[in-house]
């Protein structure tokens, strides 16, 4: 077994045993109930927010908490003498975190099948909420660098939240203009709602490929210039080991 | 095996340098005690030589070659343990070992070895319901269990009960008879005396001395001999100096005096450590 099957495996038995996992599946079992009660109809509006909704902020706060328990039980330090590479460190919770998003991909798909014999574009769904979970979770480990402690997370999360989700839902209320609006898909949560959006309704193609190539190259990006850099910076802020 | 050549490092927030212009080696095969004053550098000693800590100036060579120069492949050599207990609090003793023993090639057979520090009855417990004590042993373990050449230990025996410390300190003895090479902090002067073969003081950033615990005691000791032997009830003391040991005197006092203690006077590793370290600190 390679260490980041190694990793991976911990993680999710982590993920289970510090009790995140059943937060996580609690939270299923809500929007599944939800569903039930929706005609297919407002199911195809509803069921792209619920992806969005996991692939960005169930993301960001799993990764945050998966990164404060891990600095908070200083095992970070203990990881970081084995020969676990950083690479394989952060490849880790980025697969972690994508392995999550597509489980419920999978449970609500199911879900709405059985129950509705609603289908959709899964094609288009399965890559894009892979690309959104991977951008959101260098986004979340980003985050959980500059945050003290675990509330100090959930301001910046929320912080984030605000500052990237705010123009897109103005525009949507038609308060900015149209053409300013065109350029909120440079926001990621924006360009990654219109990918995960593009599996329900027909989207123009160009933003399709666009929005995916933002979002693949902005977590290239992330990741080398930005969570790679600062992450030995951020082990070794903790004292006391 | 691993040379420090004027070793300097400062915290990236501080201005002042934490190690400033520390030279030794460790030998292979030998314990090589780290000892020195409450906050003088020892841990962060420890946290370069395992790579955790970057940006240090100077030369560090392990087995020739330049530290920096090593992937990640040297931490299948080495053992760590920290000086604060570190686990999973919400996994058993066993999972943690098991998840961290997936990540080397080489791992021991952990059963002999939780039984040995006597873990196995609890291996099934939480590590987080374990006490202090508990905690370290697994530590202890955790850094064993790679089958490593090199050991780091911070504080290996502190906050462990005598019977624990014993089996231990008695494991680390091993480790080195079976040719493992040691780097060692500790602020018990009783282990670090049975234990090390080779000793460094660190204070106010600098190597204040060096050298095996009985070279330092002789040096610092000094070549007498007391005696006390009681004569018509009372408590007699003589103190002469380790030339006269021959002295047809001495002999006399020994067969006539009723003796109750006999001393030659080199000092304890305790006493150096105030002399060369405590002494200092305050220039
Ligand atoms: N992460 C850190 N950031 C900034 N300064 C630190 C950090 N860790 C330790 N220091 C400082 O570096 C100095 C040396 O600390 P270190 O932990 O190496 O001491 P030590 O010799 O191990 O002490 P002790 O015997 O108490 O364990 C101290 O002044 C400490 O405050
Ligand atoms: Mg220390």
């Amino acid at each position: 077994m390679t260490n980041l099957t190694t990793l991976i495996r911990g993680e999710f038995s982590r993920l289970n045993k510090y009790g995140l996992f059943k937060a996580n599946l609690v939270i299923l079992l809500v929007w599944i109930f939800l569903v039930w009660f929706m005609e297919s109809e407002a199911l195809l509006r509803f069921i792209p927010l619920i992806f969005l909704m996991d692939s960005v902020m169930m993301t960001i706060l799993l990764v945050g908490a998966t990164l404060f328990y891990e600095k908070k039980e200083h095992t970070i330090n203990s990881l970081m003498v084995t020969p676990v590479t950083e690479n394989e460190y952060l490849m880790s919770k980025i697969i972690t975190n994508v392995l999550n998003s597509l489980l419920t991909v999978f449970i609500i798909s199911l879900a709405v099948y059985l129950l509705k014999g609603v289908t959709y574009k899964y094609w288009l769904v399965i890559p894009a909420v892979t690309l959104v979970s991977v951008v959101h979770t260098l986004i979340g480990i980003r985050l959980s660098y500059s945050a003290k402690d675990f509330t100090s997370l959930l301001i910046n999360y929320m912080a984030y939240v605000f500052i990237f989700f705010l123009p897109s839902l103005f525009a949507q209320l038609n308060l900015v203009d149209q053409a300013v609006a065109r350029f909120f898909i440079l926001l990621p949560p924006e360009a990654s709602g219109l990918l995960i959006t593009s599996g329900f309704t027909v989207t123009e193609p160009w933003k399709i490929v666009f929005s995916s190539l933002y979002l693949a190259l902005l977590s290239i990006l992330l990741f080398r210039f930005v969570v790679k850099p600062q992450f030995i910076a951020y082990v070794m802020k903790e004292t006391g080991v | 095996m691993i040379i420090v050549k004027n070793l300097r490092y400062k915290y990236p927030k501080n201005k002042d340098y934490v190690i400033d212009g520390v030279s030794f080696e460790i030998r292979e095969g030998e314990i090589f005690g780290f000892l020195g004053p409450s906050g003088a550098g020892k841990s962060t000693t420890q946290k370069i030589l395992i790579k955790l800590l970057t940006g240090f100036e100077g030369e560090i060579t392990y087995q020739g070659r330049s530290l920096s120069s090593y992937t990640n492949e040297f931490y299948q050599d080495i053992g760590v343990s920290f000086e604060m207990p570190i686990s999973f609090s919400k996994l058993t003793a066993l999972e943690n070992l098991r998840f961290f023993q997936r990540l080397y090639r080489k791992t021991v057979d952990l059963e002999p070895l939780l039984r040995r520090v006597g873990l196995w009855e609890d291996r099934n417990k939480k590590a987080g319901e374990y006490s202090k004590g508990m905690k370290i042993r697994l530590n202890f373990v955790r850094a064993l269990l790679n089958d490593p050449k090199f050991l780091f230990l911070d504080e290996p025996t502190n906050g462990v009960d005598p019977a624990n410390a014993r089996i231990m300190k008695d494991m680390i003895l091993e480790f080195k008879r079976r040719g493992g090479t040691v780097f060692l902090t500790s602020h018990i002067m009783g282990d670090v005396d049975e234990l090390c073969d080779r000793v460094a003081f660190i204070a106010g950033g600098k190597l204040r001395e060096e050298g095996s615990p009985r070279d330092l005691k002789l040096k610092y000791g000094k070549r007498t001999i007391r005696v006390e032997y009681r004569e018509n009830d009372e408590l007699h003391t003589k103190i002469l100096p380790m030339e006269e040991i021959k002295n047809p005197d001495f002999f006399k006092l020994l067969q006539e005096k009723e003796i109750e203690t006999l001393h030659s006077g080199e000092t304890t590793l305790a006493e150096i450590f105030i002399k060369v370290t405590g002494v200092r600190l305050r220039d």
